[in-house]
């Protein structure tokens, strides 16, 4: 658990009195300043009491204080609050090892925008897990056997449902070469990662913790749109991968890779297909239809399963 | 001749901690000076090239001597992940075992342990303005330390030795 060191004594230690098993599953830790401290795992949550047992009742946990709040986040800005003002602005910091903490408290406007948070006092992290293979299925679906390439395709899900977990292995799989279909031979593809959020590739210091394949280039901490279009003009990638698009500025570097004859997989918050392309952002990559195939995320107790749409019969 | 040795003695040891008194009054100063720059360097750090806290306390104590260099460096190390500490206890820590190797007085001290409180938990400019008025109160320091080093850098040189040369005449 290379995400427990960033928690003060106190709560580390009662999560470490947590049963492995459930341990294991742990997808969020949330730490609110003199609330209960919660615990989510597999769609359920639990609260953590004074000696370290799970519980259901609110009134029973143990609720961390301002001190434990304020050590929290002296260690994950590692001591350093003022190299993070960007972070402060987007809600967010990706620590080593790909997690990220969501961050809410009281914001400090400047001319009517957010500049940054200030009295943070809810903590959300949000383990990274690398599951590999959990693509398998999804990778044949996705080939284009006339180009010896993959189709543009668009991944969309509610949040939380393993969106980033699933592109870090088809990127690792289309950049490895492994198509899972007898008439798919060749080799892998470039693939360019686009990670502003940190989270796809979980880079430290610029070089991936995550296998994202042997042919993969990642732009980290990079904005979407921008890193799209750095990505298409100096490393010639085959494959742009990037994380929710959502913006108008994303569909329009979107469109560049189209026309640059780039490959886009790239994933979107929501839950059906003709809704996303209705939002004003995106409703330039609906007609005429720029994605070949969509893909609508679900999971359930089996895991991830996935419903694959082609666009013409949208 | 036993006397006589022991009169020496006497002579010598009074001089020499009339000099290290004095040595203290003349080190005051400049190592006010170097802890002024140090502080400097981390503004520059901090505000213009983003330097995380340990990354930059740990650069400037190698530009430095000791004893300001360990200073640093042991503040640098407390924030490592394995110490646990936060920056402002680490920065306290580092004082509490090194300040007694410095020629400096507990009003650099202060400034010092009050700064630490807000090191690396704010933003640029709020930073910037705390570190600014440690090196105010610092540069006020270190003209009453000159001021001081003047007035009694040279009355301690001669003190020991005449205040040992007293009481060899009174035990005579």
């Amino acid at each position: 658990m290379n995400w427990m060191h960033i928690f003060p004594q106190t709560i580390s230690s009662l999560l470490r009195k947590m049963p492995l098993s459930l341990l294991n599953q742990v997808e969020e830790v949330r730490v609110r300043e003199g609330r209960p401290l919660e615990v989510n795992t597999a769609g359920t949550f639990y609260f953590l009491t004074q000696e370290g047992d799970i519980t259901k009742d609110p009134s029973l946990a143990y609720q961390p204080g301002r001190e434990e709040a304020h050590r929290l986040l002296d260690q994950i800005t590692n001591h350093s609050l003022y190299t993070m003002e960007e972070e402060l602005r987007k809600g967010f910091i990706t620590i080593p090892g790909g997690h990220r903490i969501g961050l809410a408290g009281r914001t400090v406007l400047n001319q009517g925008r957010v500049e940054h948070i200030r009295d943070v006092s809810s903590f959300n992290l949000r383990v990274a897990r690398e599951i590999k293979g959990v693509a398998d299925a999804l990778v044949p679906k996705l080939i284009d056997f006339t180009n010896k390439s993959v189709l543009n395709t668009l991944i969309i899900s509610p949040p939380q449902q393993g969106k980033t977990t699933l592109i870090r292995d088809l990127s690792r799989q289309i950049s490895q070469g492994t198509w899972g279909h007898r008439e798919a031979s060749w080799g892998g593809l470039k693939v360019g990662i686009i990670d502003e959020r940190s989270e796809i590739a979980g880079s430290k210091q610029g070089v991936p913790s995550f296998d994202v394949g042997p042919r993969t280039d990642v732009m980290d901490a990079c904005p979407k749109a921008e890193g799209m279009m750095m990505m298409i003009r100096s490393m010639s990638p085959e494959v742009l991968i990037v994380d929710e698009i959502g913006r108008p500025e994303d569909a329009e570097a979107v469109l560049e890779a189209l026309h640059a004859g780039v490959r886009v997989i790239a994933t979107a918050h929501g839950t059906q297909a003709e809704e996303l392309l209705h939002r004003p952002a995106l409703s330039r990559l609906a007609d005429p239809p720029f994605f070949q195939r969509y893909v609508i995320l679900q999971r359930n107790e089996r895991g991830l399963s996935f419903e694959c749409i082609k666009s013409s019969s949208l | 001749m036993l006397k006589l040795l022991g009169a020496a003695l006497i002579i010598v040891a009074g001089t020499m901690a009339g000099w290290m008194k004095a040595r203290q009054y003349a080190n005051r100063p400049s190592q006010i000076r170097s802890l002024m720059q140090a502080l400097k360097r981390l503004e520059t750090e901090i505000t213009y090239s983003f330097t995380p806290l340990p990354d930059a306390l740990r650069r400037i104590a190698h530009q430095n001597k000791d004893p300001l260099r360990s200073l640093l460096m042991t503040a640098a190390e407390g924030m490592n992940d394995a110490m646990g500490l936060t920056a402002q206890e680490s920065l306290h820590r580092a004082l509490d075992q090194h300040w007694r190797h410095t020629a400096m007085k507990a009003s650099e001290r202060d400034v010092l342990h009050q700064l630490a409180y807000t090191l690396g938990t704010s933003d640029r400019r709020d930073q910037l303005s705390h570190m600014e008025s440690a090196i105010r109160q610092l540069e006020a320091e270190e003209a009453e330390a000159r001021d001081d080093q003047a007035r009694y850098e040279k009355m301690f040189r001669s003190l020991g030795l005449l205040t040992s040369a007293l009481i060899v005449i009174l035990i005579y």
